[in-house]
């Protein structure tokens, strides 16, 4: 069989089997489907359950993302039941989605996406052995270096959650930890060794202080010329050898962006509601059309079914849904017919537009430049869409440039523990609605909740790949992983690496079988794992 | 060499992202140092050029010894027993199960998915799932109670939400060393070595626990069990002898333990009032006590502590 000849890399995969389906003419990809190949049925089993449910349940949604889930539900429960939170809490908390987040970077990048850029098919440019030498699955000299760092700042996760993954140490009205003065200490060390041992050595070449000073694309590329040893870092490798092979050039996306943001100010949301969410946050959240911000307003979201193997309803926002009723006609994706249900995913949709979530969402929400002073004001990202515009490059090198940042303010957040003050407020409960919502490593996450006669009325969570790899939704638009991958050259239609880079630029949280066809003849050309 | 087929169902990769923590030996180690051969993987698979359904098939067929078959997740077998909300590489992941399981010399199952279900059996279980070889505690689960693998041993259970990286490596790497008979299996097919002892053993407040000196979130010191339902006593797994993350564990940062080693869980299946809270009697008498003791002995012992404590309770906590 032809696949034989085909060069698979290993990528990540969280929650079940992504399969894509890609129409391609004259070596381009002419239109794509994606089909979510799984379905568990995690808001069914929540449904009229202890309202803390959530605590225990959504983490198990995505492993990969469990913290992520935590600080949803929790922040969903403290909504509803009107809970106040101390600066101790919001500080354990943040810190918890930040090392969950940091801890993705490097486990992405090495074990995920970089695999990708040693593939044959950059074989004959200038930084390809080079690139080999690094970034090769297993064997190559960064691989082992950044996954096994991958795994240090977890370890901080643990002093406070008990352990990662799947701790349910966030609950409504603080947290459940009350760590002493050598919890702190012991953070403070092990994240001092994640930077000693790849961040800064390996990753950057110069200390983060330095990297920091960097506001444009023009600082950038003269960061990267200034010395060897930025030049020769894996950051300096990776930007070169995208440009060299092109990574710049495909993947753009809907050009639309959605971040709900995180990381809640200790000061700023010690009574937490949705109306006072957006001001309180640290990375700022919103929706960027294009052209222009607009404030985050979560009623603006409403989700599709129409070609979800969900049982019908019209487009509502999560507060108003059904819980979803499977279909029982899935279909495996030979006999999928694309004009009815093709996929478990449902299609978020945001004042009707399909946006990307995800890193390259946040830093460039971080570039609005009505942020407020105690929010994340970066405006590097604002300048490469600009000058560079989206694309795989720019997607991965958005997520590869949060590392720094949130290393500062781990350290940060740790210094302001207070250990004589309060870490739980033990709240009352109560019937209501309720809204939670963070970033995860790959995007926007969000619950809603709604309790009634004390037990959950509707739960229904949004997460960023849901976002990222829904289908075309009632109106026919596409979801944003179907539109980058629209216009994709494939040099080699055997191996389409450019699909799997695609994909993976998104961090999907799934392994991908691609069935590549030929629009003309619907002959299957090639069907690989990525 | 040691072919390991490692295979996700209704899954989370929970377990997936625990085993990466692994530290003694990392999982680079595992492949270059103690001849495990991943042949498959759903993120770390180093046979990059195969493509997956012939690997699949020429297991099946042989041609490739299948030494252990690694199932995580739960075998989802919705709707109507038909397994298509689940599919992997063209067919229902239960009926790739189904014959993987019949030529692996070894199977096992890791996390409370592959092992019993776990939280997609929850009720109303919309998906159908069940584990391998049981559904919370009731033996049969999708290969039935006679399956045996080609080894003669049934499928080797490490539950856990997610299980702990060593107890996934350390079997691995007892089956890779040849010392597949010194794992013993208790009655729910777990590894004694690992599920023996109680999460309470080695617990910082087993102190607290004897002096029935309460604890509470947000709180230094105390036992979680009189109040916000941990089952530490009640709970086989090392969680407080083989730390996690290599720095703690739940109990150790004031999270009751879930029970999650133990068939059924979610416990009392997320009813009302049973998270995070002890259920009682008459809002004293826990309704689950210490494994191994009569409710009533333990009532009047408790009762006899908490009124007239043996010794002068040692409440004092620091930061």
């Amino acid at each position: 069989m032809e696949s034989k000849e085909l060069n698979i890399s290993p990528v990540g995969r969280v929650e079940g089997d992504l399969d894509v389906k890609v129409y391609m003419e004259d070596g381009v990809v002419t239109r794509a489907h994606t089909q979510a190949a799984m379905f568990r049925g995690f808001e069914k089993i929540m449904q009229g359950k202890d309202p803390q449910s959530g605590l225990i349940v959504t983490p198990r949604i995505c492993g990969i993302c469990g913290g992520s889930h935590l600080y949803c539900a929790s922040s969903a429960l403290d909504t509803a039941w009107k809970t106040q939170l101390t600066p101790n809490a919001l500080l354990l908390r943040a810190i918890g989605q930040a090392t969950e987040t940091i801890q993705s970077i490097p486990r992405w990048f090495y074990a995920i996406f970089a695999t990708d850029m040693a593939n044959k098919k950059f074989a004959n440019k200038p930084l390809y052995q080079e690139v080999v030498k690094r970034f090769a699955a297993y064997v190559g000299t960064s691989f082992q270096k950044g996954v096994t760092a991958s795994g240090r700042p977890v370890e901080v996760y643990a002093l406070f959650g008990g352990q990662w993954p799947h701790s349910s140490y966030m609950v409504p009205g603080g947290v459940m930890c009350a760590p002493t003065l050598k919890d702190i200490t012991r953070a403070y060390a092990i994240m001092n060794q994640f930077r000693n041992d790849w961040l800064e050595p390996v990753w950057l070449g110069c200390s983060i202080e330095r990297y920091l000073q960097v506001k444009s694309w023009d600082d950038l590329m003269a960061w990267v010329d200034e010395n060897d040893s930025q030049r020769n870092s894996d950051l300096g490798l990776f930007i070169r050898a995208s440009l060299e092979f092109g990574l710049d050039t495909f993947g753009q996306g809907v050009g639309k962006y959605l971040a709900y943001g995180t990381y809640l100010h200790k000061d700023k949301y010690n009574n937490p509601t949705i109306e006072g969410r957006n001001e309180a946050l640290i990375s700022a959240g919103g929706f960027h059309d294009g052209e222009n911000y607009h404030a985050l307003d979560h009623m603006q979201i409403a989700e599709h079914v129409q070609h979800t193997w969900f049982e019908d309803h019209a487009p509502a926002h999560p507060w108003e849904e059904p819980i979803p009723t499977p279909v029982t006609n899935s279909t495996i994706l030979t006999e999928t017919d694309f004009d009815g249900k093709y996929s478990w995913s449902k299609s978020p949709r945001y004042m009707t537009h399909a946006a990307e979530a995800g890193p390259l969402a946040r830093v460039i929400m971080a570039s609005n430049p009505g942020n407020l002073d105690h929010q994340n004001r970066d405006p590097l990202f604002g300048d490469i869409m600009k000058e560079k515009g989206p694309s795989v490059f720019t997607r991965a090198l958005a997520r590869m440039h949060e590392a720094p940042r949130i290393y500062e303010y781990i350290n940060e957040w740790l210094g302001q523990i207070d250990l004589d003050g309060e870490f739980y407020i033990k709240p009352e409960e109560r019937d209501g609605k309720g809204w939670g919502a963070t970033e995860a490593a790959r995007g926007a996450l969000a619950h809603w909740i709604e309790i009634k006669n004390g037990v959950i009325e509707n739960y229904q969570v949004v997460a960023p790949t849901t976002w990222n790899v829904g289908p075309v939704d009632n109106e026919g638009q596409p979801g944003p992983i179907e539109a980058a991958l629209e216009g994709t050259e494939i040099e080699d239609a055997h191996d389409p690496v450019e699909v799997g880079m695609v994909a993976r630029s998104f961090d999907s949280c799934l392994v991908c079988t691609v069935h590549a066809h030929d629009a003309k003849d619907n002959k299957e050309l090639a069907r690989f794992k990525l | 060499m040691i072919n390991v087929l490692w295979l996700q169902g209704g899954a989370c990769s929970g377990n997936t992202m625990s085993f990466l923590n692994a530290e003694e030996p990392t999982v680079v180690e595992l492949v270059t140092d103690f001849g495990i051969n991943i042949l498959w993987h759903p993120s770390i698979g180093l046979e990059i050029g195969e493509q997956v359904v012939d690997l699949l098939k020429d297991c099946i067929s042989k041609k490739i010894q299948l030494d252990i078959l690694v199932f995580e997740g739960s075998i989802v077998q919705g709707p109507n027993g038909k397994g298509t909300m689940n599919y992997f590489a063209d067919r229902p992941m239960k009926d790739w199960v189904k014959e993987l399981s019949e030529v692996a010399q070894f199977t096992v199952a890791i996390g409370d998915c592959a092992t019993w279900g776990g939280i997609p059996a929850v009720p109303p279980n919309p998906s159908e799932s069940t584990g391998m070889q049981f559904l919370k505690k009731n033996k049969g689960g999708f290969l039935g109670a006679d399956y045996k693998s080609q080894a003669g041993l049934p499928v080797i259970n490490i539950p856990g939400c997610p299980a702990h990286p060593d107890w996934i490596t350390q079997i691995l790497v007892g089956i890779a060393t040849g010392r597949a008979k010194d794992i013993l299996l208790d009655d729910y097919h777990r590894p004694k070595t690992f599920f023996t002892d109680f999460v309470q053993t080695g617990c910082p407040n087993v102190n607290n626990f004897a002096q029935k000196i309460d604890g509470h979130f947000g709180k230094r010191g105390g036992c979680l069990f009189y109040e916000v339902g941990c089952r530490g006593p009640m709970t086989h797994a090392s969680c407080n002898r083989i730390l996690w993350n290599r720095q703690s564990s739940k109990t150790r940062v004031n999270h009751p333990c879930l029970g999650c080693t133990e068939p059924g869980f979610p416990h009392n299946d997320l009813v009302k009032g049973s998270v995070f809270n002890t259920l009682k009697y008459l809002g004293v008498f826990p309704k689950e006590v210490p494994e191994g003791q009569s409710k009533m002995l333990y009532y009047v012992r408790a009762g006899w502590e908490k009124v007239l404590p043996t010794n002068e309770a040692l409440t004092e906590t620091s930061k």
